[in-house]
């Protein structure tokens, strides 16, 4: 069996229009992502060149430092977004993180030293903007999309508060020459000057923008502990967001006094600690993402493990480790039932668990199987879809074998329950015999006893008939009792195997030499199975010896005896359903019979 | 003699009572279970207590447990156990912790007034009693016994049958020297070296038939 390269088992994608767009998209990607890596190397190199050339108004400034922190950040959070965009194209975290890594550079455009005016007007405008792409990146991480209502209106107020209150509204009022900036270059959003205006919405953003802030961080760490495992991939996202937050609500803070946000020299160290914040965002993607890159070569690795038909079990064992989650159970469902089962055909309860998820796998709209596993795995988004798809034809493969094992446990169940059933005769039968037919015999034998004591002695006919008649009923009484004890022996029961054996070496026609027997009960069954192999094999033989052993787990029976009666044969057909029933293997060679059965003693 | 009857058939403890008080037993008293015939021993003190093997509650070997109980707290009353089985395992379950004042019959054997009442006298005087058909299909079984003449099997059956040296002289009309020599050859030719007193020797005879 082979399965193509990942991706091309998709049954749900071969849809025309999907294919075109993905298509496209393919396109984009290949020319787009080039063009905004240049972009943002052209960009933050202008950027570090403008601060470096005009130190006072900029925040990075000359030193070292502060050029690590400027482009670090901003080029980390570009690449990382790209890297992410690439693996998952339909999810915005990449365009988010691209976005904010852009945005990061806008601040020092704000310089009064700049020379353009397009620059310095988007400087006013972006100062902020950074911000709520940054967390809204990190709050929809993995998946792209804003898991709750709370979370979208937190993201929409922050881009309000952040790029409209502190962004647009300000600059539309605000007129650099105006306020005494002589060399600023011109603002191209300038819609009416008004300082008052400028300062008011500058002292509202901020005071907002404290509000907003709070809001993201609760939202941040509400979802961090909701994500289960500190070690789980999206926890250092949220953590990293947290963190950047913290030092920009720590920065508004400070900014109130003032009422405008600057680059005082305490403003600068509060930016280089939001750089580092950022960078910090972008690492713990990036890791993520390089996991995740393990895994789905674990996955890719997983399609050529199954190519050859594994093992019942191996299809499971090989997920987990791809999935590395060692706790991965794969359940089978029995066509037109609700019931699950493992590959070795036993029963499965699948159910989600604290912590643990189910991925079903269909065909069309039947579930074939359900995967339970740890619920970070969710994580990493399509992960466990992917590993789904690669293993696909073996899973429905192991599928057929499950539900043929399935049946054969159940068709074993009713085997042994016939046996159990029958067994249950014989020895309701024996005992029958014993209470009734027997006891009745031998009052019938004390009544004519008495009878005859009661006889004149002088009447011979009489005496002798009475005689007779008890000689009879003796007769009886042996026959019963052979019969009894050949239905079910009692002391196969009540003192076990080999005392049941030794009995039978006491009583049968043919002499039988013991050569070893194993003390010790086992369940009923399989004593059952055991003696009647014996019984059956010994009857209508001159000579047998028998040999009992235990090994391995199983319990073996050997007979051997001097001739095999040809109607022997016949009679073991019963004792190999017997033994078959209980998953054993009864074999006769000429005059050997030899049973094995599955015993826990 | 005092004798009690235990057995759950009443039926059995009827027509086995009506036998015995026929043939001059004293019947001190009759229970249908062991619990019951426990309190009847303690009470009345009887010379032999003849139990059922199987009695309520299960039917399986209650009988002998009782049996057991009833040798080890009252040394002087003896029991004879009456089975429907003919392997020797039970019988030999019987002997092993109290070899003396214990008997084991087929059940049917209650009909038979002489044996019942020849195995009683038997056991009040201290001996053994093993069912004559339970020693015969042994010996059948083995054909010729390591080398014995017809007489020594002949003696031999009667000690597994738990007869005693004077036991066995008076069935077979012989003189105890000559009882003793036979026995002492059988052993030997069974290559049981040392001969056992009397108590034990049932015992080591029954086990030799025993294992084939």
């Amino acid at each position: 069996m082979r399965v193509g390269p990942l991706g091309t088992r998709r049954p749900l994608c071969d849809d025309r229009r999907v294919a075109a767009s993905a298509l496209r998209r393919r396109e984009i990607g290949r020319f787009g992502r080039p063009a905004v890596a240049l972009l943002a190397v052209t960009f933050g190199l202008l950027t570090l060149a403008k601060a470096r050339h005009d130190p006072d108004g900029s925040f990075g400034g000359t030193s070292a430092v502060g050029g690590i922190a400027e482009l670090g950040a901003g080029w980390c959070l570009v690449a990382v977004g790209l890297l992410f965009g690439h693996r998952h194209p339909r999810n915005l975290v990449g365009p988010l993180l691209v976005a904010a890594g852009l945005a990061w550079f806008l601040p020092e455009w704000s310089n009064p030293g700049v020379d353009t005016s397009i620059g310095f007007t988007a400087g006013l405008v972006g100062f902020l903007a950074c911000a709520p792409l940054a967390v809204h990146a990190a709050l929809a991480y993995p998946t792209g999309r804003l898991s709750s209502a709370a979370d979208r209106a937190g993201v929409a107020f922050a881009y309000s508060g952040a790029v409209v209150l502190l962004g647009v509204l300000p600059a539309a009022v605000f007129d650099p020459g105006g306020s005494g900036c002589l060399q600023c270059p011109s603002n191209l959003v300038l819609v009416e000057s008004d300082f008052g205006l400028y300062d008011t919405f500058n002292r509202w953003g901020l005071r907002l923008g404290l509000a907003w802030l709070a809001a993201l961080g609760v939202l941040s760490l509400w979802r961090l502990t909701r994500t289960r495992g500190m070690l789980g991939v999206t926890a250092p996202v949220l953590l990293s967001a947290a963190v950047y937050l913290a030092v920009l609500a720590w920065y508004f803070q400070h900014s109130l006094a003032a009422g405008l946000l600057s680059n005082t020299a305490f403003d600068r160290r509060a930016w280089r600690y939001e750089a580092a914040a950022l960078a910090a965002l972008a690492f713990a993607v990036g890791l993520a993402l390089l996991r995740e890159r393990r895994a789905r070569a674990s996955v890719a690795r997983l399609v050529v493990e199954l190519a050859d038909s594994p093992r019942p079990g191996g299809v499971r064992d090989a997920l987990a480790a791809a999935l590395h989650d060692e706790t991965l159970e794969l359940a089978y469902r029995r066509p037109g039932t609700d019931e699950f089962v493992d590959a070795d055909g036993l029963a499965l309860v699948v159910e989600a668990g604290p912590g643990r998820a189910v991925t079903p796998l269909r065909r069309g709209d039947v579930t074939v199987a359900a995967f339970v596993h740890d619920a970070r795995l969710r994580d990493q988004p399509g992960l466990v879809g992917e590993a789904i798809s690669a293993a696909r034809l073996a899973v429905e493969n192991e599928q057929l074998q499950a539900k043929v094992r399935a049946q054969l446990l159940d068709l074993r169940a009713s085997r042994s329950r016939i046996v159990e059933a029958a067994d249950d005769a014989r020895r309701r039968l024996e005992r029958d015999l014993h209470d009734g037919a027997q006891q009745r015999i031998v009052g019938l034998l004390l009544a004519l006893q008495l009878l005859r004591s009661r006889l004149d002695p002088e009447d011979a006919n009489r005496v002798r008939s009475v005689e007779r008649a008890a000689d009879e009923l003796r007769c009886a009484l042996d026959d019963l009792r052979d019969v009894a004890h050949g239905l079910y022996p009692s002391v196969l029961s009540d003192e076990g195997l080999a005392a049941a054996i030794e009995t039978l070496s006491e009583l049968s026609e043919t002499p039988i030499r013991i050569e070893g027997l194993v003390e010790g009960r086992f369940a009923p069954l399989v004593e059952n199975a055991a003696y009647f192999t014996v019984a059956e094999a010994v009857r209508g033989a001159a000579t047998a010896s028998v040999l009992v052993r235990q090994e391995n787990g199983l319990l073996i029976v050997d007979v051997e005896t001097d001739s095999a009666d040809p109607e022997r044969a016949a009679r073991l057909v019963e004792i190999a359903d017997r033994v078959g029933a209980l998953d054993g293997r009864l074999t006769i060679h000429d005059t050997r019979v030899r049973a094995e059965v599955p015993c826990a003693s | 003699m005092r004798v009690v009857i235990a057995d759950d058939a009443a039926l059995i403890r009827e027509g086995v009572a009506r036998i015995l008080s026929d043939a001059g037993f004293e019947v001190a008293g009759k229970a249908g279970d062991a619990e019951a015939l426990l309190s009847l021993v303690e009470r009345r003190r009887p010379d032999v207590a003849i139990v059922d093997i199987k009695m309520p509650p299960t039917h399986t070997d209650e009988g002998l447990v009782a049996a057991d109980r009833i040798r080890q707290h009252h040394p002087s009353t003896g029991v004879l156990v009456l089975s429907q089985y003919l392997d020797a395992r039970y019988a030999m379950r019987l002997l092993e912790q109290h070899p003396e004042r214990a008997g084991y019959l087929l059940k049917e054997r209650v009909s038979d007034v002489g044996v019942l009442t020849d195995a009683i006298r038997r056991i009040t005087e201290g001996e053994c009693v093993i069912d004559p058909t339970i020693v015969s299909r042994l010996l059948d079984r083995r054909g010729p016994v390591g080398g014995l003449s017809e007489r020594e099997r002949e003696v031999l059956a009667l000690m597994a049958e738990g007869h005693s040296n004077a036991g066995i002289c008076r069935r077979l009309f012989l003189s105890p020297k000559t009882v003793e020599a036979h026995i002492r050859h059988i052993f030997q030719k069974l290559e049981i070296h040392e001969a056992p007193e009397y108590h034990r020797r049932v015992l080591a005879v029954l086990s030799y038939l025993r294992s084939a």
